[in-house]
């Protein structure tokens, strides 16, 4: 290609001289008929940090193919799948799987349900003091770490919490809802209800303010044109929301322990155990190991039944 | 708009809920870290600024505070790019084997962080890297990638391929079709996902706890090592520290950018 | 697979002997111990002294009796500074493991662990042989941990899973019996470790079983947690307690007596008691990680000296209420005569007792079952 702006002239600004110079090593380093691999450049650099997780990976399969001698507490030399048999022979680990996908799906759902709307009224909001005090009211929680946060949580929902000093007052039964599954669900989904938001919040604002209103005008009501129109085009938004959320919720450690009262583990936390309480490496390599590819073969589904073309073209396709 | 009603009601009394929601156990925690008694209690026990005074006087506070600071800076600064850049590629190539590539990339969210993080020592402690503080700032990064892909990602929405062709068109080489067109227009996403990176490297405990020691611990891992023994109301003091420290990242970024340009591209 | 020895191997304590000779006058000083020990270390100015040693240990009120009675004596008779760890002990396990296995320097200098997972340690042979330290005269047998010929870990004192409960709720005095637990009342508002760990053997007992059954018929120890779980019982760690306690989720837990007597001293109401059925008692130690530099093991094993005198062990122990293995001390004013504080032979035969090795070998076993039912 031929360039047809002079990139030599003194008269530009010196930001415009600095991005032809590094135009020109550019076209030194990567010249244009490297350009079909240029996504592929794209990519590495991702590729390769993340490839720091698979290397760790490598290190648990390794380990979950090795069986623990309790006299030397050494893992043995030779492979076997005794760790394997031990996890699929347990049914506590199956009870644990199950409760696990069951919240990673109802914590998807109801956070999407309730981040929908609200990055909605942060798109169309017309004052600009309102959204940002929307964004405020996102960001702050982040803040409180999850321990802390949890604590929070039990002074809101304890058995003599602010929650049923409320219900007391108004004549009502104490619920109990700290140390069960069903506030290990509402810890986690309001841990998640703000990255679900940020997800979001671009997909919808991508949705133009006239389809809404074309729509309306001809004489649907907003809950026809939100079904209709407005989440089937805010679809790629869901989707990374639906998958963020899912995928964390799935190896989440930190809220099944804190706010579980111990009787509502997740995986992770029976994946921890088997590497810190109770000096099993080769258990714990195994059970991650499933973990990982059960998550990961979920995502895939997800993919191949949403389309891979969630992120970007799909969108531009359906304007 | 024909029906605002409904909508109006369905939409805010979402929002009010999920505001009510998100604040609950953050105002709680802040209003007991002015507590003059020993332990978190709320209501709080007489108040005090006592806790914070124990903060600032306690230098392994202050000292974990700007290693968290200088964690979070890495992690930030080596997303940036990365995560821009393979976003901009998933979303704006037909790439083959497009599936698999988006699933390997959110191997960081299906291997849950405990086993991330022991791996990460395990090859972190091989090229004899352990111990110091920027790879920990690195792990930050792979194990949030996604959120910095997905970001980004999410903005390429906005980019209107015409223009870029139109650059290209009128002769516009490819870095500057890249710089002037194609960056501009995902600035919404580079931005949240930036954020998001800086403010949970800020946070993270759970890998971190494998990569740091004694010498070097964060704030967020001296916060849960601590926790663990025992509960104190210097935890919710820096807990509200952490949140002037957020509001003031809001502030200057809402200065500089503007908020907007989280939900608006220019 | 090669067996590895019992006793870790001497081949580095070697060279840590000829420095001690080198040391001259040292020789002589060490044998004399306790209060001259402090003096000894001043003189020690020939090996090259650290700036710091991390010593890891739990947090609250564990690090602070460590930090009064054995750290800050330590720093002023050396100039080294203390650092503490507060890393969990099963979190850091895996740590050093792999710090051995890769040839790296260990992330700290010495750990504070339970005398079963330490032994888990000394079995892999991560562990240094502390056999040399002129501090271990007249301590008291359980000082020495099971299965070893010397001393990869040393034993430091006793502890006691105490019943602590609620004084409010027990105005007629302490409950008499673990069973209390499956009382109606107590429905949701019972607390153990979350791994069982302290109550296993207690519920062999409260199953029906006894001593004899352990470890091969635990099955009593199983039907009884089984009938615990109907009550819905909380699982926690240290701090859940207190926070349980202190917020009125819970009467009743199964908890280390120091952590009781913390809460108590802050001023939380609640007392503690050995159940006629008994209660576990078990140990913790002191070990150092192999793989430091020479002068840091050697100023690291002074620091365990140090902390096996009589003057550093009365004030660390005491202020965590636990009995130490070097007898003759004085125990703490308000734990003289308590169940729960341990310090004859008799006091002991009422306590529950499981020798470490079956602990090493079925302890995991244990948690795994306990969690199979309570997670269920």
């Amino acid at each position: 290609m031929t360039p047809g702006i002079d990139t030599a002239a003194s008269n530009r600004p010196l930001w415009l001289r600095i991005l032809f110079a590094a135009e020109a090593t550019r076209a030194a380093l990567w010249p244009e008929r490297f350009s079909p691999a240029t996504a592929w450049a794209f990519l590495v650099p991702a590729i390769l940090v993340v490839f720091v997780l698979v290397a760790g990976m490598g290190y648990m399969v390794d380990a979950s193919l090795r069986e623990l001698d309790r006299s030397t507490f050494m893992l043995s030399d030779d492979y076997s799948f005794a760790n394997y048999a031990t996890v699929l022979d347990r049914s506590f680990y199956w009870h644990i799987i199950g409760r696990t996908v069951a919240a990673a799906v109802i914590v998807t759902v109801i956070t999407l349900v309730l981040a929908f709307p609200y990055a909605y009224a942060m798109a169309r909001t017309p004052s600009a003091a309102t959204r940002k005090l929307l964004l405020i009211g996102l960001f702050l929680p982040f803040f409180i770490g999850q321990v802390v946060r949890a604590y929070g949580w039990l002074i809101v929902l304890g058995q003599e919490g602010l929650l049923n000093s409320g219900l007391a007052w108004l004549g009502l039964d104490a619920i109990k809802l700290i140390y069960t599954y069903t506030g290990v669900l509402i810890g986690l989904v309001q841990y998640m209800l703000p990255f679900a938001v940020l997800m979001l919040a671009p997909a919808v604002t991508a949705v133009p303010e006239e389809v809404e209103l074309a729509s309306g005008s001809l004489g649907a009501n907003w809950f026809a044109t939100l079904w209709h129109v407005l989440l089937p085009m805010a679809k790629p938004g869901l989707v990374a929301a639906g998958v963020v959320v899912f995928t964390l919720t799935i190896t989440d450690f930190a809220m099944p322990e804190i706010m579980g009262g111990g009787t509502n583990d997740f995986i992770a936390s029976a994946i921890y155990d088997g590497y810190f309480s109770i000096s099993e490496p080769g258990l714990g390599s195994a059970l991650a190991v499933l973990l990982v590819l059960l998550a990961s073969t979920l995502v895939a589904v997800i993919f191949a039944f949403v389309g891979v073309g969630t992120l970007g073209y799909t969108k531009r396709l359906e304007r | 708009m024909s029906r605002p009603s409904a909508r109006a009601l369905f939409v805010w009394t979402i929002v009010w809920f999920n505001l009510v929601f998100l604040a609950l156990p953050t105002v709680v925690v802040i209003i007991a870290s002015f507590t003059a008694g020993n332990i978190v209690a709320f209501p709080p026990d007489g108040l005090s600024l006592r806790w914070y005074a124990s903060l600032f006087e306690t230098d392994s506070y202050t000292d974990a505070f700007l290693r968290s600071l200088y964690v979070a800076v890495i992690c930030t600064v080596i997303s940036l790019p990365v995560g821009t850049l393979a976003a901009i590629a998933m979303a704006r190539y037909r790439l083959r084997l497009a599936g698999p590539i988006q699933v390997y990339l959110l191997l960081p969210f299906t291997i849950p962080l405990i086993v991330s993080g022991l791996g990460m020592m395990l090859v972190f402690g091989e090229i004899r890297i352990l111990g110091q503080l920027w790879p920990v700032g690195f792990a930050a990064c792979a194990i949030n990638l996604p959120f910095m892909i997905w970001a980004v990602a999410a903005s390429v929405n906005n980019l209107d391929t015409d223009l870029e062709n139109a650059a290209a068109n009128c002769g516009a080489p490819p870095l500057v079709t890249f710089v002037t067109v194609t960056l501009p227009a995902v600035m919404p996403g580079v931005i949240t996902g930036g954020l998001l990176m800086f403010i949970l490297a800020f946070n993270e405990f759970i890998v971190s706890l494998m990569l740091v020691d004694a010498r070097i611990v964060t704030l967020p891992v001296l916060v849960y090592n601590s926790i663990r023994s025992v509960i104190t109301p210097d935890l919710a003091a820096i807990a509200v520290v952490y949140i002037v420290v957020a509001l003031v990242t809001i502030w200057v970024l809402d200065r500089l950018v503007g908020l907007e340009v989280f939900l608006k591209s220019k | 697979m090669t067996q590895r020895p019992l006793t870790p191997s001497r081949s580095l304590i070697l060279p840590r002997r000829r420095l001690l000779a080198g040391a001259g006058a040292l020789g002589a000083a060490g044998a004399l111990g306790g209060t001259s020990l402090l003096s000894r270390l001043a003189r020690a100015q020939d090996v090259e002294k650290p700036e710091e040693i991390i010593v890891r240990a739990w947090g609250g009120v564990w690090v602070e009796s460590l930090d009064t009675g054995v750290s800050q004596p330590f720093t002023d008779a050396t100039g080294i500074a203390v650092r503490h760890d507060l890393t969990e002990d099963n979190e850091i396990r895996p740590r050093i493991w792999a710090a051995v296995d890769q040839g790296r320097v260990p992330p700290i200098h010495i750990n504070w662990d339970t005398t079963t997972n330490a032994t888990k340690s000394a079995l892999r042979g991560v562990t240094e042989d502390l056999s040399d330290l002129p501090n271990l005269d007249g301590l008291l047998p359980a000082a020495q941990p099971v299965g070893f010929d010397g001393y990869p870990i040393v034993n430091t004192y006793s502890y006691v899973y105490v019943m602590a409960y609620r004084e409010e709720v027990f105005p007629e005095g302490p409950p008499t019996s673990w069973n209390v637990m499956l009382e109606d009342r107590f429905r949701g508002r019972v607390a153990l470790y979350d791994d069982g760990i302290g109550f296993h053997p207690v519920a062999v007992i409260l199953g029906g079983g006894s001593m004899d059954d352990i470890p091969d018929n635990m099955e009593p120890a199983w039907e009884w947690l089984r009938r615990l779980k109907e009550q819905e019982p909380l699982l926690g760690e240290d701090p859940d307690f207190t926070t349980w306690f202190q917020n009125g989720e819970i009467d009743v837990a199964c908890t280390i007596i120091s952590n009781a007597r913390a809460a108590k001293q802050n001023g939380i109401p609640v007392s503690w008691t050995v159940p006629e059925e008994g209660a576990k008692v078990d140990t913790d130690g002191l070990w150092i990680p192999k793989g430091l530099p020479e002068n840091e093991l050697y100023w690291a094993k002074e620091y365990i000296n140090y902390a096996l005198s009589a003057e550093a062990m009365e004030v660390w122990c005491n202020s965590l209420g636990l009995p130490p293995t070097r007898p003759g001390l004085t125990p703490p004013e308000d734990l003289a005569g308590d169940p729960a504080y341990p310090s004859s032979e008799a006091d002991f035969d009422r306590l529950i007792s499981v020798p470490t090795p079956v602990l090493v070998e079925h302890e995991a076993d244990w948690f795994a079952a306990f969690n199979e039912i309570m997670q269920g």
